[in-house]
């Protein structure tokens, strides 16, 4: 796009983004309750039209997210993942930037940190030490790996004015296929049928507080809730969270005092694919153990799309959105073992989700239809 | 912008375009590459058959866009229209449909997308919702929806091998050398995206109806001045868009002969590389078709390296596409597109 060409379309998002921000903490709340609420609502009309039972159904969506504590530490597992990439999804929204490439940057974020720490194992000593040091530094590899491949898209936005939706989705594309064809070749593990890397060793893995569980440690989810503090104050309380959060609110105004919009564009996606790169991370160390064909992945950068908008881009609301979308993620595992309906209907509710948020208008006038809410605006 | 410099952006266009492909030629015999084996007549003929459904798909996308609506949502529409088809067929016709049953299905997805996208232009146009995130969704919902139709009939993510279009092929001409059986021995779904692309253009750039929607687009206010009503305009190019997309997949499905909906499901991206192609050819519908032709060329590239005895990794190789979507957006990232898209119009009544 050309300067004058681009500078008319950040108008539009501008305009977009004042629309959502004349919205009370009440309304936004609300919108959020009525657009989860609607899409499970259509959801289980799906089930009862496919010759299903949708009281039954609704059943294992509670049984499955906080039935027991299998169900919880499940729950709080696909949560943990939920929120990284949410929070990661949210820095670039706030910005106004549509990082949709978070799936990607977890991909290879995770991708890394299993490479660099099996490349590392035989140079520090087995130990528990050993173990948090491997962690660490795999961890600060992927969320380097993360951030460059975000960075990409970011330079070809700022300096070339290539869209950064089109490009972030074929970034994933192509971190799928490229570390697919990794794992498949050059990075199998020996002896392996599958095509996974080989496994991380032992001593390198969370350990269990509270809950027994081969893939899930609380100390992950402590993790994810210390990077969502960590985003927030950096949004609200330094000048580089300033200029990103201007830059989204009112990108003139953030030039007016001073702001380089193209550097802004670079750094957000930089910073937002480091956390994507830490969820990637995460999930390489507390899940998985090894890494696999992420054709098999779920997409849970996908998903973050949706928890950061139902969170309004808030880091700090990216929690209970999150938690929420682990319990709909959990309890797909649930329905999965336990009941024949397609698990996929839970990607197709996620996706009802992400629709009702953009509407914000449908529910305001169905709310003054039925006199509810009654303030007009 | 003034027509004159519209005109030689376009060339610029043009010969850059025709610039790379000598160029990536020039690169290949430097290589020794053996061109006679990559470029051969079956690969001009695979490479439009899955040219089509990209075609489709942009040809709808840039109607919307032209009217002011950016329609994100194609590869959903694709999708949709991909399962549908492969869902009909194989009702009508169990596990071996016939060709019959296979064009009811491809009309019948057709109906169901148009049906969509009417919810979806509703939302949009009546709704002002937000075209980005309403557009992805649309995504998210196909990628969750289109798979669990699939397990629902055939109790997997794919389904089994159905049925796929029969080669029409035309006497005399056929016997051409080269042309023949390239234009003339081919799916009909070919020459089909061909006509709608030559159909769509001389709409939009010889009728009314075409400088209402470029007016929707570039100017509402004047549109809306003139007494017609913005809204209607844009509703139409949305669902008309939709419908394409929807087209787009069951064409898809019916080169194919099956629905795959592991993964990012068969559409794999063709949505969005449909954007791409359509913003490569600067918002003209031949254009469009040319840039499709391109990206099915790159899809079908693998089969020519094996045939030639190139060893490349297919993993990769599948990524060519995705690869030259970014290329050209960074290198003609710059389009010019239509002024007032992505704003709601309110008009002033």
């Amino acid at each position: 796009m050309s300067d004058a060409d681009s500078g008319r379309v950040r108008d539009r998002l501008d305009a977009l983004a004042e629309r959502a921000l004349d919205m009370t903490v009440v309304e936004r709340f609300a919108l959020a309750v009525a657009s989860t609420a609607l899409a499970l609502f259509i959801g289980l009309l799906v089930v009862a039209a496919s010759g299903y039972d949708p009281v039954a159904f609704l059943g294992y969506i509670f049984e499955g997210s906080f039935g027991d504590s299998n169900a919880t530490a499940r729950t709080l597992k696909f949560g943990t993942l939920a929120i990284l990439t949410g929070v990661a999804v949210a820095i670039a929204f706030r910005a106004g930037v549509f990082n949709i490439g978070v799936q990607g940057q977890f991909v290879v974020g995770g991708f890394v940190t299993v490479v660099t720490i099996l490349w590392l194992a035989p140079l520090l000593p087995e130990s528990a030490v050993g173990g948090v040091a491997l962690m660490l530094l795999g961890t600060g590899a992927g969320v380097l790996a993360g951030g460059a491949y975000a960075a990409f898209p970011g330079v070809l936005k700022a300096y070339a004015g290539a869209n950064e939706i089109i490009t972030t989705i074929m970034l994933n594309f192509i971190a799928v296929g490229a570390v697919g064809y990794l794992v498949e070749g050059p990075f199998r593990g020996e002896g392996n049928r599958a095509p996974n890397t080989a496994r991380l060793p032992e001593y390198v893995s969370l350990p269990q507080v509270v809950f027994d569980s081969p893939d899930f440690s609380l100390v992950g989810f402590g993790v994810a809730l210390v990077v969502v503090v960590g985003v927030a104050v950096v949004m609200a309380r330094t000048r580089f969270g300033y200029d990103m959060v201007t830059s989204g609110y009112q990108l003139s105004a953030a030039a007016y005092s001073g702001v380089d919009a193209k550097r802004t564009v670079v750094s957000t996606m930089t910073f937002s694919g480091m956390v994507a790169g830490v969820a990637g991370a995460v999930f390489a160390i507390m899940v998985q153990g090894y890494y696999s064909d992420p054709g098999g992945i779920a997409t849970y950068g996908f998903d973050a799309i949706a928890v950061s908008l139902l969170a309004a881009n808030n880091p700090l609301g990216v929690v209970p959105a999150g938690l929420l979308f682990g319990g709909l993620d959990s309890a797909g595992t649930h329905i999965g073992i336990n009941s024949d309906v397609p698990v996929q209907l839970i990607d197709g509710i996620i996706g009802l989700v992400v629709l009702f948020v953009a509407i914000p208008e449908l529910f305001r006038m169905a709310a003054r239809r039925t006199g509810l809410g009654g303030e007009s605006r | 912008m003034s027509l004159s410099s519209y005109a030689s952006r376009t060339r610029y266009r043009l010969g850059g375009g025709i610039a790379f492909v000598v160029a990536v030629l020039l690169a290949l015999v430097a290589l020794d590459v053996p061109l006679r084996a990559i470029l051969t007549v079956g690969f001009a003929e695979r490479s439009l058959r899955a040219a089509s459904p990209i075609a489709l798909a942009a040809v709808g996308g840039l109607y919307a866009e032209k009217s002011g609506v950016f329609n994100i949502g194609l590869e959903g529409f694709m999708i949709f229209g991909a399962v549908t088809t492969a869902a009909m067929a194989f009702v009508l016709g169990g596990d071996s449909p016939g060709q019959p049953d296979l064009w009811v299905g491809i009309v019948g997805a057709v109906v169901f997308c148009t049906l969509l996208s009417v919810v979806f232009a509703t939302l949009l146009v009546r709704f002002r919702g937000n075209q980005i995130v309403a557009g992805l969704a649309v995504w998210f919902i196909g990628l969750g929806f289109g798979p669990f139709i699939a397990v629902l009939l055939w109790g997997n993510r794919n389904s089994p091998g159905l049925v796929s279009v029969r080669q029409v092929s035309i006497p005399v001409l056929s016997e051409i050398p080269v042309l023949g059986p390239v234009l003339f021995e081919t799916s009909p779904l070919v020459w089909l995206a061909l006509l709608v692309a030559v159909a769509a253009w001389v709409v939009l750039f010889r009728t009314k109806y075409g400088y209402w929607l470029q007016a929707a687009g570039e100017n509402p206010e004047a549109l809306d001045t003139a007494g017609i009503d913005v809204a209607r305009v844009r509703f139409a190019a949305v669902v008309f868009s939709g419908a394409l997309a929807g087209l787009g997949g069951a064409v898809l499905f019916a080169h194919a002969g099956s629905f795959n909906g592991t993964g990012d499901t068969m559409v794999n991206g063709r949505g969005w590389i449909a954007i791409v192609a359509y913003l490569f050819g600067n918002y003209n519908p031949l254009g469009a078709a040319g840039a499709a032709v391109l990206f099915g060329g790159l899809e079908n590239l693998q089969i020519q390296f094996q045939t030639a005895g190139i060893a490349f990794p297919n993993k990769l190789m599948d990524l060519f596409p995705y690869v030259a979507v970014i290329a050209v957006l960074t290198v003609w990232g710059s389009t010019r597109m239509p002024s007032a898209v992505g704003e709601p119009y309110e008009s002033e009544d």
